[in-house]
C-alpha cells in the first residue's frame, strides 16, 4: 500500500537542507518543508477541534506577591500539536496530530516564524503572541465531521519527503497524502489509496508576522509595547519578583550595585547603556555576559527608559 | 572592545582552568540551538536542534573538520535524544516521543513513527521534555513546566486542569512537571512529581535515577534530586495529575498556605547548590565515567545561566545520598547555556550542548572539554560527613600541614516555597573542634554544634600541594541532610 504511494509520488530531489536563521523558510513542489510548531488557528469551527483539551482563562498571577491579581491572562489562538507542510508556493497545509485530519490550507507562501524563533543574536520571542504567522492566501477550513476516536502513528516520506501520514480511527488505520492540486486554490488528498482534489475559495489573505512596532513618538506606552514584543519579561519582571535578570520595578533612580564595580545611580543615561551595551555593567548577583545586544532603534530606547522610569513611580 | 575585555577580566578564573574547550561549529547559517546530544554504538554523535533538524557526525579530533550531515527534520523543541544506531534516533519533542528511522538507507530518516505519547501539551513555550534511558529498553522522560510569561493555547493537547494553571511555572495540562516512565513498547505511567523544570534526568552505572531543577518558584536553590517512584519533589503544581491528590483541592494555595504539611510530603534535595556561588540553573547531571582520568564516578552538572559546571560528590548516608559540591569547570573557555552532557565512547572527552535559545551566540552550542593532562589538579576528591564533621581527601599531597587557619566552616539552612528562590537561613559560623591527619592526603575535621539538616560551607586557604600546585577549588559546600550515626 505505502509503496504504491510513494511509486505514484516520484522520486525527485533529495532531502532539503537545515534550517537556518531565516524564519519564512519555504519548500519546492517536489521537495516539501515538514515543520512541527505552535501553527495558528486561522478560525477553525472548535468542533473540528473536539478532541482537544479546553482552557479556560485564568486570572493574572504577581510573582512578586505570590497572589492571583486584577485580570485574566488571554489564550493564545494556536494548535499546539500539529504539523505544517510547504510544497513551495503551490501548497502549504496543516495536518494535526490530535484530530488525525487536515485542519487547513494555503498558497502563497508558508509560515513567518519571527514571533516564535526571533532572530539571529538576539532572539526576541513574543511573549504572549509567539504563535507563528500565515503567508499567502488561506483558502481551505476544515469543517466538524462525526468521526471515531483518532490516534496518530506516525509518517512516512517519499524519495522527495512527500509525507504519508498514518493513523487510525478506532481499530480502523488510515493513510493520507496532500499534494498540490493543478487548479489555483486547489489541492488533492489521498486517503487511503482513494485520490480526491478539493477545490476551495479564497478566505482571507496573510501577510507574515508585521515585525515593525509602529512607534508613532516615544512614549511609556510605547515602551511597555516595545517591553512585551521582544520577550522581555522571560527575565525582568515589573513587579519586584525575582528572575534571570534584575526587576525593573523601582529600579530607575534607584541606585544600582554593581559587579567588580562602584555603585552607579540607575539614571536615563544608565539605562540606555543596559539597552545598548547590556554588558557594560553587571548588576550585582546577576551573571556576566548574559543578556543579549537587542539592537534596537533610538525610539524604542527611548521609549523603553521611560516605560522602566514610570515602574519607579 | 573595552567593554569586551572588561568582562573578560570578570570572569576570568583566578587560576588557569585544566581544561581545553574546543567549539565544536554547526554548518554556517545552522542556528545551533542544542536541544540534546547522544552518541550512537558506532560513535555517531546525534544532535537535536530546536527548530526540528537531527544532525549526525562523526566526530573528528579537529574540531575543523567535523562534516555534519542532515539526518531528520520536522521536531518541535526537541530536548531529549537517545541514538538507537546510525539509522535510528529517538527525539522527545514537546508534543510526542516520536521515532525517526531511516529504512532505505541513504542517509537521511524516511520513517517517522509515535514511540510513545500521552502526556498533554499547553501551547506554552517552556514545555520541553527529556530523556534518560532505563536501561531495559525503555526511559524515564521528564516533562517540563509552563512558564506564566507566556500563555496557554484556547484547545490544547490533553485534558487541561483549572488548578495545574496556577502560580509561577505551571502544569495547566497533563504529567507536566512529573517524571514518566516509558517501557519499551511505549506505555506511559507516571513516575514521580512535583518538577519546576527538571531539564536533564540521568541513570547512572548503578542505575540510580537523578535529575536537577531551576532554582526558582519552590525550588530554594539549584537542587540535585535522587528520583524514586511515587515521592513528590516539591514543585506543586504537578500535583494535580497525582492520582492520590484530592481533585477538588489547589496544590499551590494549599502548600502556600501549609509549609508544615509541604515539608512533610516532599522529598528533599540529595545536594543542594548554592545558586549564586555555584550553578544558577541545572542542566543533565551525568556521571564521569571510570575512563575519563578525573574525577570517575562523581556527577556533572551543568549550568544553564552560567559558564560553569558543577562537580558533585555523593555518598550514602543513614540509606540516603547526599554530599558535596565544588565548581568542575568555571570559565576557562565555557560558554553559557550548559544543559546537556555526554562523554565521548572512550570517556576521555566531555560534550556540552548548549542553548538558552534565541540568546545570541553566547549560549547556544557545542563544546568539547579535554582534560590538559591524565592528573588529576590539586582539589579535593573526596569530600564525606562523619558523625562530628568531615573527612576531606586530596587529589595530591598537601605541601604543607593543613591547620585550623587553612579552613572555615558555615552552615546555614534553606526552606523552598512560593518565592523565586530562597535566601541562606540561620546562618552560623562553626569552630574547629578537632583537626587529624588521617592519611597522606586525608584529614578529618571535627565541628562545633554540628547538626543534620544544614548546608555546610568550607572556604579553603590557597592550600598548595607537595610539588607546588595551587589548590583548584577553594569553595565547597556539603549538604548535610542526614548525619552518621556512628
Amino acid at each position: 500500500m505505502r509503496m504504491l504511494l510513494l511509486s505514484l509520488l516520484g522520486i525527485t530531489t533529495s532531502f532539503g537542507d537545515p534550517l537556518t536563521f531565516n524564519t519564512t523558510p519555504l519548500g519546492e513542489k517536489g521537495g516539501p518543508i515538514i515543520l512541527r510548531t505552535f501553527v495558528p488557528d486561522p478560525g477553525l469551527d472548535p468542533a473540528v477541534l473536539t478532541n482537544h483539551g479546553k482552557a479556560f482563562k485564568s486570572p493574572k498571577y504577581n510573582a512578586g506577591s505570590g497572589k492571583d491579581v486584577k485580570g485574566e491572562y488571554k489564550m493564545m489562538k494556536v494548535i499546539p500539536a500539529a504539523i505544517a507542510v510547504n510544497h513551495g508556493p503551490a501548497l502549504s497545509y496543516v495536518w494535526d496530530t490530535t484530530e488525525c485530519r487536515l485542519l487547513y490550507a494555503w498558497q502563497g507562501g508558508f509560515l513567518d516564524l519571527y514571533p516564535y524563533w526571533g532572530e539571529e543574536g538576539r532572539g526576541g520571542r513574543r511573549s504572549f503572541d509567539y504563535g507563528s504567522r500565515l503567508i499567502g492566501n488561506l483558502f481551505y477550513l476544515a469543517q466538524p465531521e462525526k468521526r471515531a476516536k483518532p490516534r496518530f502513528l506516525g509518517y512516512d516520506l517519499s524519495k522527495s519527503g512527500v509525507p504519508t501520514f498514518c493513523f487510525q480511527l478506532g481499530d480502523q488505520e488510515f493513510t493520507e497524502v496532500i499534494l498540490p492540486g493543478d487548479e489555483p486554490l486547489s489541492f488533492k488528498i489521498i486517503t487511503d489509496a482513494k485520490e480526491k482534489t478539493i477545490e476551495g475559495k479564497l478566505i482571507s489573505k496573510h501577510q507574515g508576522f508585521d515585525r515593525n512596532l509602529k512607534i508613532k513618538s516615544v512614549s511609556a506606552t510605547a515602551g511597555e509595547q516595545v517591553f512585551g514584543a521582544y520577550g522581555c519579561i522571560a527575565c525582568h519582571s515589573v513587579d519586584g519578583s525575582k528572575g534571570h535578570g534584575p526587576s525593573l520595578k523601582g529600579l530607575a533612580g534607584s541606585t544600582r550595585p554593581i559587579e567588580g564595580g562602584d555603585p552607579v545611580l540607575a539614571d536615563s543615561s544608565y539605562l540606555k547603556e543596559s539597552l545598548k551595551v547590556p554588558n557594560a555593567k553587571t548588576a550585582k548577583g546577576f551573571p556576566p555576559g548574559y543578556m543579549p545586544p537587542y539592537q534596537l532603534q533610538d525610539k524604542e530606547i527611548d521609549s523603553l527608559v521611560l516605560y522602566i522610569q514610570s515602574l519607579s513611580k | 572592545m573595552k567593554y569586551l575585555l572588561l568582562i573578560c577580566a570578570l570572569v576570568a578564573p583566578l587560576l588557569a582552568a585544566p581544561y581545553q574547550v574546543e567549539d565544536i561549529k554547526f554548518p554556517a547559517g545552522v542556528p545551533p540551538e542544542v536541544g540534546a546530544i547522544d552518541f550512537a554504538p558506532d560513535g555517531t554523535l546525534f544532535a537535536v536542534l530546536r527548530r526540528g533538524d537531527v544532525m549526525r557526525a562523526t566526530p573528528a579530533k579537529d574540531v575543523a573538520k567535523w562534516e555534519w550531515e542532515l539526518f531528520a527534520t520536522g521536531f518541535h523543541n526537541g530536548c531529549g535524544i537517545d541514538a538507537v544506531s546510525r539509522d535510528k534516533v529517538r527525539v522527545t519533542q514537546m508534543a510526542d516521543f516520536t521515532e525517526a528511522t531511516d529504512t532505505d538507507k541513504d542517509g537521511t530518516a524516511d520513517q517517522y513513527r509515535i514511540f510513545a505519547s500521552g502526556w498533554g501539551l499547553s501551547g506554552n513555550y517552556h514545555e520541553t521534555n527529556t530523556i534518560a534511558d532505563d536501561g531495559q529498553g525503555g526511559y524515564y522522560i521528564a516533562i517540563g513546566t509552563a512558564s506564566h510569561n507566556g500563555p496557554t493555547a484556547e484547545h490544547t493537547l490533553g485534558e487541561y486542569s483549572k488548578f495545574g494553571r496556577r502560580g509561577r511555572n505551571f502544569a495547566s495540562v497533563k504529567w507536566r512537571g512529573c517524571t514518566l516512565h516509558c517501557d519499551a513498547k511505549g506505555n506511559l505511567t507516571p513516575f514521580c512529581y512535583g518538577f519546576r523544570m527538571h531539564n536533564g534526568i540521568h541513570r547512572d552505572s548503578a542505575g540510580v535515577l537523578w535529575c536537577g531543577d531551576n532554582q526558582g518558584d519552590w525550588r530554594a536553590t539549584t537542587p540535585l534530586y535522587h528520583l524514586e517512584k511515587g515521592n513528590f519533589y516539591g514543585h506543586p503544581s504537578a500535583l494535580v495529575w497525582d492520582e492520590s491528590w484530592p481533585k477538588d483541592k489547589d496544590p499551590l494555595l494549599t502548600y502556600r498556605e501549609n509549609l508544615e504539611a509541604y515539608n512533610k510530603h516532599r522529598t528533599l534535595p540529595s545536594v543542594q547548590v548554592p545558586h549564586r556561588e555555584m550553578n544558577r540553573s541545572a542542566g543533565e547531571p551525568y556521571e564521569i565515567p571510570a575512563n575519563f582520568p578525573h574525577f570517575p564516578g562523581q556527577m556533572l552538572l551543568p549550568d544553564n545561566n552560567s559558564k560553569r559546571i558543577t562537580r558533585i560528590m555523593l555518598e550514602k548516608v543513614n540509606g540516603k545520598f547526599q554530599g558535596a559540591c565544588t565548581h568542575f569547570l568555571n570559565g576557562g573557555g565555557l560558554r553559557s547555556g550548559n544543559h546537556r552532557i555526554r562523554f565521548s565512547p572512550d570517556g576521555k572527552q566531555i560534550y556540552v550542548g548548549q542553548t538558552v535559545r534565541g540568546w545570541g551566540k553566547e549560549a547556544e552550542g557545542l563544546q568539547r572539554i579535554t582534560p590538559l593532562e591524565a592528573r588529576e589538579p590539586f582539589d579535593i576528591s573526596a569530600f564525606k560527613i562523619t558523625p562530628k564533621g568531615f573527612k576531606l581527601t586530596f587529589t595530591r599531597e598537601p605541601g604543607a600541614e593543613i591547620l585550623e587557619k587553612d579552613l572555615r566552616f558555615k552552615s546555614f539552612t534553606y526552606q523552598s516555597k512560593w518565592t523565586y528562590g530562597s535566601p541562606q537561613e540561620n546562618q552560623k559560623d562553626h569552630k574547629i573542634t578537632g583537626l587529624r591527619k588521617i592519611g597522606p592526603k586525608s584529614i578529618e575535621v571535627s565541628l562545633d554544634q554540628f547538626k543534620a539538616g544544614r548546608v555546610y560551607q568550607l572556604d579553603l586557604e590557597k592550600l598548595k600541594s607537595k610539588d607546588g600546585s595551587e589548590i583548584q577549588n577553594r569553595l565547597f559546600y556539603y549538604t548535610a541532610n542526614e548525619v552518621p550515626k556512628s
